[in-house]
């Protein structure tokens, strides 16, 4: 903003200068003392941010470089001497594992599945709730619950409640034989649409609370009307609500989902990949060959694919944040 | 109000009572199984009624270090919270007034920061730690928290500041106030719920976490979260105590997310528009 001031005072400065030419020293003079003045403030500002910045790069960058490295190397903890340089040799294994290659399916279909769902469901709660009363707020203080509770205690709270002997939905299910004898966590073609419904649980709320944002920040007069002009109540929302709607329902989506594809409490205590690797996602893999097998290399490159794909969203994140930001501004 | 609208909005208030009463259950459940005898939890076909019992409660304090436990949890997620408000607000003044075309690129690089899984630094981080012999250790998690609740703490003081006019800083510093002296005195007091907000989300995000506590901590440095988990698997522990153990490791945020609910929702809002 003060950018764009001096860029026009020092314009003026310029037309000034071919009418006058005592004015234009003056004026330059004050240019000068300003654009020390702009110069400084850029410094204070600067090492306002240096410790943030110093601080992330060393603790958080650094260790991911680092990762990066190991992952061209051949490195266990438990032959620590024999660490040595092998290439890509850990990504074409990784290529090669049918585990690690159902590991990534499972990821995206985890991902997108609960993705579309706390959408879906998030939407359909936001709209209920679009309207500032008591009884809304107090219902959004409450729903927001479950986002709080710590996931590791979600994956052991919804394991127990379906556990199919004394669980309560899970001898529900096995008794309506809706599930087998060993319940749903148990059930390889099963187990991981269990935990895309176990993770819309804990955050359909969250998701619902962003959309809600955007319905409320939504132009009141365009809404009123198209309400006025006789469109129904489907109509508004297909033709109006919708697409006003969509960069800050874009938003929700993009940070879901890089949330989501790194999902590892709820799965880690509850099904720990399994039955089968029916639920092994590229974190629990991951996390199994470095931390449990101390495989530093083959942990590496899982943690590199994991990142390069969420650097991808993230990309999208932010090509879709910055036109949205321009057009408020 | 005419029938119709009246009608609508009394099956619209239905429909979120039963939303609620989903999303409310099973935590309601975890809390209430810390009263139930073992026997009871383990009735099959499971029972609703039962007779409550403290027995739980007195094997938390049989099996667990429970003293020790919080003043680990707690230890970790102050001293995290604090060092991360600490560099992360001045990160994010300095990003929402610099003029620089830069700025808003640093805050999308510490925005994604906040969303590199934690297996991409757990691993390095755990050896570096070994080398140096902080492993084990309060401040080895403390470190690696910081970094990611400090770049979520600039991504959103940077949204909280930017949303502050700032006009008023620019009067104050007219007047002869320091750039430093506009930032404390004039810039910080209009975002305090912004203040709050982030340091609701670091002591949340630092309580709730158990994978960098599960390597980084070592028996007597250990979390509560890493004691449910360990806890959890061993014969002589049931569910009855988890639930007990509950009230501890997972109430205490539940209780501060409600009672500062407005600034819970505030934060989330503003990181995101």
């Amino acid at each position: 903003m003060r950018r764009d001031r001096i860029a026009t005072d020092s314009g003026r400065d310029v037309t000034v200068v071919s009418r006058n030419g005592a004015a234009s020293a003056r004026d330059a003079a004050a240019f000068s003392t300003r654009w020390s003045y702009a110069r400084k403030r850029q410094l204070f500002l600067g090492a306002l941010a240096a410790p943030a910045l110093v601080y992330v790069l060393a603790v958080a960058v650094g260790p991911m470089v680092q990762g990066f490295l190991y992952s061209f190397d051949n490195y266990n903890l438990i032959r620590p001497g024999s660490r040595h340089f092998v290439g890509l040799d850990n990504y074409i294994a990784l290529w090669r594992d049918p585990t690690a290659r159902s590991a990534v399916i499972n990821t995206f279909l985890f991902t997108f599945g609960a993705v579309t769902i706390e959408f879906v469901l998030g939407l359909g709660v936001a709209l209920l709730m679009w309207r500032d009363d008591w009884f809304n707020r107090i219902a959004l203080g409450l729903l927001l619950v479950p986002a709080t509770v710590t996931p590791l205690v979600v994956g052991l709270v919804f394991k127990a409640l379906l556990n199919p002997e004394y669980g309560m939905i899970g001898y529900a299910l096995a008794e309506s034989g809706l599930s087998g004898p060993r319940g749903l966590l148990a059930e390889p073609q099963r187990a991981l649409a269990t935990l895309v419904a176990i993770d819309a649980w804990e955050w359909t709320p969250l998701m619902a609370l962003i959309l809600l944002a955007g319905l409320k920040s939504l132009p009141i007069d365009i809404l009123e009307a198209a309400a006025v002009d006789g469109a129904t109540a489907p109509q508004r929302f297909r033709l109006v609500i919708l697409p006003l709607l969509m960069p800050a329902a874009f938003l929700a989506l993009i940070l879901r989902m890089m949330d989501a594809f790194r999902v590892f409490d709820i799965i880690f205590v509850s099904t720990s990949g399994g039955p089968a690797d029916a639920t092994n996602t590229l974190m629990i893999y991951g996390v199994k060959q470095g931390l449990e097998f101390f495989n530093i290399g083959a942990a590496s490159a899982v943690s590199t694919v994991i990142v390069v794909c969420i650097l991808i969203m993230a990309a999208a994140f932010i090509a879709v944040l910055k036109p949205a930001r321009n057009r408020h501004a | 109000m005419p029938d119709r609208a009246r009608l609508s909005l009394l099956a619209r208030r239905f429909a979120i009572c039963v939303v609620l009463v989903i999303a409310l259950a099973p935590v309601v459940w975890l809390f209430s199984i810390a009263y139930k005898p073992t026997s009871d939890i383990f009735a099959s076909p499971p029972t609703l009624l039962f007779s409550p019992t403290w027995d739980n409660f007195s094997s938390v304090f049989r099996y667990f270090n429970l003293g020790r436990l919080l003043e680990s949890s707690l230890i970790i997620a102050i001293g995290s919270t604090a060092l991360s408000l600490l560099i992360g607000v001045p990160a994010g003044y300095a990003l929402a007034r610099s003029t620089s075309p830069r700025a808003i690129w640093l805050a999308y690089f510490f925005l994604i920061i906040r969303t590199v899984p934690p297996i991409a630094t757990l691993i390095p981080f755990y050896l570096l730690m070994r080398d140096i012999g902080l492993l084990g250790t309060w401040w080895a998690v403390i470190i690696l928290n910081t970094a990611l609740n400090s770049a979520f703490v600039v991504w959103m003081m940077f949204a909280f500041f930017r949303a502050a006019p700032a006009s008023i800083e620019e009067a104050a510093m007219t007047d002869g106030c320091t750039d430093f002296g506009a930032f404390i005195q004039v810039a910080l007091p209009t975002v305090v719920p912004g203040l709050i907000a982030s340091a609701i989300f670091c002591v949340m995000f630092s309580w709730n976490d158990f994978l960098y506590a599960m390597f980084l901590t070592k028996a007597d440095t250990k979390t509560i979260s890493v004691a449910l988990l360990s806890a959890y698997g061993t014969k002589d522990i049931s569910w009855g105590t988890l639930g007990a153990l509950a009230h501890f490791s997972t109430l205490p945020i539940v209780v501060m997310m409600i009672a500062l609910n407005r600034y819970f929702v505030q934060g989330l809002t503003q990181g995101v528009h």
